[in-house]
């Protein structure tokens, strides 16, 4: 079993806000003029991240689904002239790195994590397999338009940022991950974002023998 | 600026790939007889384009199909993964990949046929790959671009330490579809150029190639049989710039850092990243140059291309192969002068040299080295 502290927690669940909405609602989570070319899974990521200072040494876990759906849309439809910028905007972890480029933030590792069912299950593994002293374990999702249409998008825009430390001190929660028999089990981002965003306890089998307990204090 | 070196060292039991040129033993072959596996396609494949150099998989056009025809090129590179209950709770496995089935959503935005979005998320290619594995469903899936496959080696590696794994695997795929391939011509690094890796020449340039590979990890060395250790692991994120490095290459160096320090006396060759771009490649070749002085340093991309996800692996399994043979392949494609004096374009003997160090860079100025040696 490996437990680790939740220190600090941010979520944003905008729901159906649409882009220009989420641009005005965070301008000042980012330098003047950086939000222009942002997507709207990089300004909510951003947005969470915002009380968060981070340090080199920090290793940063982001989970996401479909990432970049609106810049990923817009850089198919550019063809056969592609769109540089939409090319590299569209590319996994780029709401990530919008956000710490956007800072000039250096950090030591980065592991950016895509899936489904076991995506949370993966992300919390890597979150607690390193001897960094914080780790910033992160994600989101953002909705789509065309590509939702035909289930290859978000249908909800969603962020979370979370801080965990291995020192229990004024601790939100304590997130324990053990080890089972068992070969089911299965998490989605959304579910855990929930959980997350409406502080709900977690007691369940994530993965082939990972089980997760997440209690609040 | 800091970084940290992984330092448990963990075995590598077997490992394979697959390039332009066919397998390890067929694509070390061809790059020590110098030949480049690159050719001049249109961008877009059937749908024209400026021709930019490619190397694909025999038998594969750059059009999508249903399903993507990359399927029977990686069919018998799973198919040569020594058996183990892949993907049970022990038996974890993580795939990398920059760009999973992406080409089937071009494909789908312009054909409007709906069978490509079968194949369009990095989950449901993901998914319907270990089904034809027949893998479980302990499949981690990662993604950071150009240094996709090492995190997937180092995330492998601590899954050991905490007793979670039994053997881990670790799977990399990346092949070239419109959709990447009209992305870098966007960029105007895929041009009608063949790369020339660290060359101090006019225009950057970098070609595109197909590529798939695997790496059995295990903690203790396997008896019997050949077997690689993997010494020490970087990485490091400069998040300075999407498509640029810092102008100092400090970035480069607080990866390779505390490679170097682990490394001590030991003897190494460098299999850098050199893509053929410009900027970063004077910078990675400096940085190389000053950190480890005397240490030949080889590319291979201008002979397979550069195969983004999955380089970081293919290419760990060429210098495999490299190590096995004793023969390491030199610079394809790239003439003098260069950006460091140490860059090797004819083939060099293995033996004398204790490792290799593997590096690999990506968007965003993640950087990632590993050092490899010979069991």
């Amino acid at each position: 079993m490996v437990e680790r502290y939740l220190q600090v927690l941010r979520t944003d669940a905008p729901g159906l806000e649409d882009i220009a909405t989420t641009r005005q609602r965070l301008a000042g989570a980012f330098p003047r003029n950086a939000t222009r070319r942002m997507t709207q899974l990089g300004l909510l990521l951003g947005g969470v991240l915002q009380e968060i200072t981070l340090r080199d040494d920090d290793v940063v876990v982001y989970c996401s689904v479909y990432a970049e759906s609106r810049a990923l849309e817009d850089f198919l439809v550019s063809f056969p002239s592609a769109s540089p910028t939409l090319f590299q905007t569209s590319i996994h972890p780029s709401a990530l790195q919008q956000v710490l480029i956007s800072r000039q933030q250096s950090v030591r590792e980065v592991f950016p994590h895509t899936g489904r069912s076991q995506l949370v299950a993966h992300a919390l593994r890597a979150a607690v397999l390193n001897d960094a002293p914080r780790v910033i374990l992160c994600g989101g999702e953002e909705r789509g338009s065309w590509l939702l249409e035909r289930g290859a998008a978000s249908d909800d825009a969603f962020a979370f940022a979370a801080v965990l430390t291995r020192e229990p001190a004024d601790a939100m929660a304590s997130v324990r991950l053990s080890l089972t028999d068992d070969e089911d089990g299965a998490f989605g981002l959304p579910e855990f974002f929930l959980a997350l965003h409406q502080r709900q306890p977690i007691e369940r089998d994530i993965a082939p023998g990972l089980h997760l307990s997440l209690s609040w204090t | 600026m800091s970084a940290s070196v992984e330092q448990s060292p963990v075995w590598i039991s077997a490992t394979g790939c697959i390039t332009a040129f066919g397998s390890a033993a067929e694509t070390h072959a061809a790059m020590l007889a110098g030949q480049r596996a690159l050719a001049l396609q249109p961008v877009l494949g059937s749908a024209g384009g400026d021709p930019v150099p490619l190397a694909l998989v025999p038998g594969r056009s750059l059009d999508e199909t249903v399903p993507p025809n990359w399927i029977h090129a990686l069919m018998p590179l799973a198919q040569s993964v020594p058996e183990a209950p892949w993907g049970t709770a022990r038996f974890p496995v993580f795939i990398t990949s920059s760009n999973f089935g992406v080409g089937s959503l071009y494909a789908f935005q312009q054909t409007k046929h709906a069978e490509h979005l079968c194949y369009g998320t990095p989950f449901a290619t993901v998914e319907w790959m270990r089904q034809k594995f027949g893998w479980g469903a302990n499949v981690a899936v990662l993604s950071h671009a150009c240094v996709s496959a090492h995190l997937g080696l180092l995330l492998a590696t601590r899954a050991f330490q905490t007793g979670w794994a039994e053997r881990a695997l670790v799977f990399s795929f990346d092949f070239v579809s419109p959709f990447v391939g009209g992305g870098f011509h966007a960029l105007k690094i895929l041009n009608h150029e063949f790369p020339a890796p660290y060359a101090a020449r006019a225009t950057g340039s970098i070609g595109l190639g197909d590529g798939a590979a695997f790496a059995v990890l295990e903690k203790t060395r396997p008896t019997p049989g050949e077997a690689f250790q993997l010494n020490a692991q970087s990485l490091y994120n400069e998040m300075h710039h999407f498509t640029a490095n810092r102008a100092d290459g400090a970035g480069f160096a607080a990866c390779l850092d505390p490679v170097r320090e682990f490394a001590g006396d030991r003897r190494v060759w460098v299999k850098g990243h050199g893509t053929g771009t410009l900027e970063a490649g004077r910078l990675e070749a400096e940085t190389l140059a000053r950190l480890f002085p005397g240490a030949p340093l080889v590319s291979w991309k201008g002979s397979i291309g550069h195969t983004l996800g999955s380089c970081g692996l293919v290419e760990l399994a060429l210098a495999a192969e490299s190590l096995r043979t004793g023969k390491v392949p030199g610079t394809i494609g790239a003439a003098g002068p260069f950006f460091s004096d140490q860059v090797r374009t004819e083939p060099f003997a293995a033996g004398d040299y204790d490792a290799v160090l593997l590096t690999s860079n990506a968007f965003g100025g993640a950087h990632a080295a590993c050092l490899l040696s010979h069991g």
